[in-house]
């Protein structure tokens, strides 16, 4: 290490001992004294000019037989990564669970088995499936290899500003909704969680229900749908959940919340609201609401029918089938909320592919220079001044061309690194 | 009107001709080879009406709309239908594109096809027994599976005399017929769940009588494919009353224990899933109860060493487990 570039030089030796204990799994940084004279200075300044980025080695990573890919999205249990299944050559996803992290989470590891069981038996086009389960005794972790998707209802949601579907989008979502929700009651599976952030879009737009983390099995010989707990999202949960009830007529909640869903999707505003969940479950289990008056019937009394304070009052989803709204898909508009993007790829490329090329093929042999692999932010504004530029350009579809290439995009997983040049004058 | 080429002709004058040519085909009189000639012909005119060309639009709404009342006001459909095994190979395709296009459409919420049909169940019936011509079955499948998607076809043809007859046709020689039978069948049981229950409740004996029979078949495939749809059936939470109803019936779980023992180790299999809800019934009536207990320690050592390869399936061996657990403790019913 170069001695003159360390701050460790007017430290106590204890003291960097110290922070090499503390600081050891990280990687190495030195800092730079712009002013030894300013004793009193705590932070440094460091220009942005001479923070390095660095673009992280595309190393290929297998599990059993997937080939890892990007990150796709993190939720509380853990990643989700983008994988290829090099014997079928298939796009999966997989959610990585650190068995450590479950159990920190109230009922995690618990909720995992339930989810597992649940998904090895379903099979059904509106459902997600559940491909493979693997696990690493040694790093303590599971992995479970579902279908691909390319993103979820919430996330479309969001990146429009409305924060909501054109109707004729929103209908194909909820009729395919249905039938998997059908699908399920007639396994005896009562979801508890359905809302836009658990139904993703697969590849070719085909909506999968996700997340059977709350989810519970019947008994096969259970008389009715009588169910005692429910852990869904708040603001979708009915009345009979959000009074107290110690027990309630499970198949009428799941249609509760896909009427909660369908006056999200097509209002972009929640039906009850509240500072905390108190208030909340006080406005839910008054069952008060209105539906704003660009909604018209027959969607209107459809969401009234799904929206019914009493469950016994509430339509069944023969009756939601059998609604006019329902068998009318409305006139397609021009206007469609695309998935969004995944880190500027609208495209939804597989991600496992550079991987697979940095195994084969080695190091880009364009990218061999030291330019590519270290960065500053300087020349990071510049390139996205450029880009931003050429983006607002008519007829251009916002893809860099083959001589723009020689920039990896620095993605999240940056590391500051010594920057060579960046001795003190 | 366009300059070049034929003048379109008028959906009613359409309608006129091939019902004129089906006619004429029907009598069969020496002009058949021409009759043939226009029905086809005309058929391929209705047909780019409704779907267009690699060059053309499908029709204006308007046009469509006039095409299908045509079609409704002359009878057309079941007329077609009636003589579809005069119609050549080509022409068979047609009839059955045309119908499935003009069942789909829809004015608003309404589904006018579907409602004439419902004002004509003849057509539903004469598909449904085209399944005894080798020639025509395909075809009639395809439109019959059409129609089986809405609801109120579907319960015409599962309440009509003639659903039995699938019984008989899911059985025939002719594998590819047989198995067109057996999707159509299968999606008229399960496609629309509650009338299908409620079908299947009113109908119980007499659907389940010819329903053995499936499971007792000498065919193979009849009696795998029959096993698996009845496993579904009872596991389907909507046919709950069914499933009582089924597992209370001593004959039904001496039969599902002779499947276990089947050569086949796909229907030992199947019958596995049907044999575990007898046993895991918690209020299991006397003569089960009884039949169990005879055979508890066959049962378990028969289950103990039953398909012990499929060591990868954790949801049957658990199943199995369990299934082993329950037989062992099975204790006769302490007379008070």
């Amino acid at each position: 290490m170069d001695k003159s570039m360390t701050l460790s030089d007017e430290c106590p030796l204890d003291e960097e001992e110290l922070n090499s204990r503390i600081f050891g799994d990280l990687e190495p940084v030195t800092w730079s004294n712009d002013d030894d004279t300013d004793v009193n200075m705590f932070f440094h300044r460091v220009d942005s000019d001479q923070i390095i980025y660095q673009t992280k080695k595309k190393r290929c990573k297998m599990i059993g037989k997937y080939v890892m890919g990007d990150l796709l999205g993190e939720g509380a249990y853990g990643k989700v990564k983008e994988v290829l299944d090099s014997e079928t050559l298939c796009r999966r996803a997989v959610k990585i669970l650190k068995t450590r992290k479950l159990r920190r989470i109230p009922n995690g590891e618990q909720n995992v088995q339930r989810e597992i069981q649940l998904l090895k038996i379903l099979k059904h086009k509106n459902v997600i499936s559940l491909v493979d389960v693997l696990f690493n005794e040694e790093k303590q972790k599971m992995y479970l290899v579902l279908e691909y998707c390319v993103g979820g209802l919430q996330d479309m949601l969001e990146s429009t500003p409305k924060k909501k579907f054109p109707l004729w989008q929103a209908h194909g979502y909820f009729s395919q909704l249905i039938d998997g929700l059908e699908y399920l009651h007639s396994k005896g599976i009562v979801h508890k969680d359905i809302k836009p952030g658990n139904l993703l879009l697969a590849l070719d737009g085909t909506l999968k229900i996700s997340d059977f983390g709350v989810a519970e099995a019947l008994d096969m010989f259970a008389k009715d749908d009588t169910c005692t707990t429910g852990q869904g999202s708040p603001a979708f949960q009915p009345p009979e959940i959000a009074n107290g009830h110690e027990t309630f007529a499970g198949f009428k909640v799941d249609i509760w919340s896909c009427g909660v869903t369908l006056y999200n999707i097509t209002t972009g505003l929640y039906p009850f609201e509240g500072d905390n969940i108190y208030r909340l479950f006080e406005n839910i289990g008054k069952g008060e609401y209105t539906i704003p008056s660009e909604i018209e019937n027959p969607l209107r009394s459809l969401i009234e029918g799904m929206l019914q304070k009493e469950p016994e009052m509430r339509i069944s989803l023969q009756q939601i089938r059998q609604h006019p709204w329902f068998g009318r898909k409305p006139a397609r508009t021009l206007e469609f909320v695309p998935v969004p993007p995944l880190r500027e790829d609208e495209f939804h490329s597989m991600t496992v592919l550079p991987y697979l090329m940095e195994y084969h093929y080695g190091e880009d042999p364009t990218a061999s220079d030291n330019q590519s692999q270290y960065i500053t932010e300087h020349q990071l504004n510049e390139e996205r001044k450029l880009q931003e530029q050429q983006n607002a350009l008519p007829g251009n579809d916002g893809r860099r061309g083959g001589a723009k290439r020689r920039w990896r995009r620095p993605i999240s997983c940056i590391s500051v690194k010594k920057f060579p040049t960046c001795k003190q004058s | 009107m366009p300059l070049f080429g034929k003048s379109q002709k008028s959906p009613a004058e359409v309608v006129k001709a091939l019902k004129e040519a089906v006619n004429a085909l029907e009598r069969g009189d020496k002009k058949a080879e021409k009759a043939q000639e226009d029905v086809s012909k005309n058929l391929v005119l209705i047909k780019n009406m409704l779907y267009g060309t690699s060059d053309a639009e499908p029709q204006t709404d308007i046009i469509v709309a006039q095409l299908a009342q045509e079609l409704y006001n002359s009878n057309l459909l079941l007329l077609l239908i009636q003589n579809l095994n005069r119609i050549d190979f080509e022409g068979k395709k047609d009839v059955a594109q045309v119908f499935n296009n003009i069942l789909r459409r829809q004015i608003g919420t309404r589904s006018p096809t579907v409602e004439y049909i419902c004002t004509k169940p003849e057509i539903l019936f004469t598909l449904m027994s085209g399944y005894e011509h080798q020639e025509i079955a395909l075809n009639c499948g395809t439109m019959l599976r059409e129609c089986a998607r809405y609801e109120a076809l579907a319960k015409i043809m599962l309440y009509s005399e003639d659903f039995y007859n699938f019984f008989r046709y899911v059985e025939v020689s002719t594998f590819d017929i047989a198995s067109d039978a057996f999707s159509t069948f299968k999606e008229l049981l399960t496609r629309h769940k509650i009338l299908c229950a409620e079908f299947l409740e009113m109908n119980y004996d007499k659907v389940f009588s010819h329903y053995q029979r499936l499971l007792n078949s000498e065919n193979y495939v009849t009696r795998r494919q029959s096993l698996k749809l009845l496993g579904e059936l009872l596991l389907d939470r909507h046919n709950f009353t069914v499933m009582t109803r089924y597992i209370s019936n001593p004959d039904n779980l001496k039969l599902m224990m002779n499947m276990l023992k089947e050569k086949s180790r796909n229907i030992q299999f199947e019958a596995f899933h049907v044999f575990k809800v007898f046993v895991a019934n918690p209020n299991k009536p006397k003569p089960i109860l009884d039949i169990l207990l005879r055979n508890q320690e066959k049962l378990v050592e028969f289950l103990t060493r039953f398909h012990t390869d499929r060591s990868e399936d954790e949801q049957f061996n658990d199943e199995k487990a369990y299934l082993i657990k329950q037989i062992k403790e099975l204790k006769p019913i302490t007379e008070h």
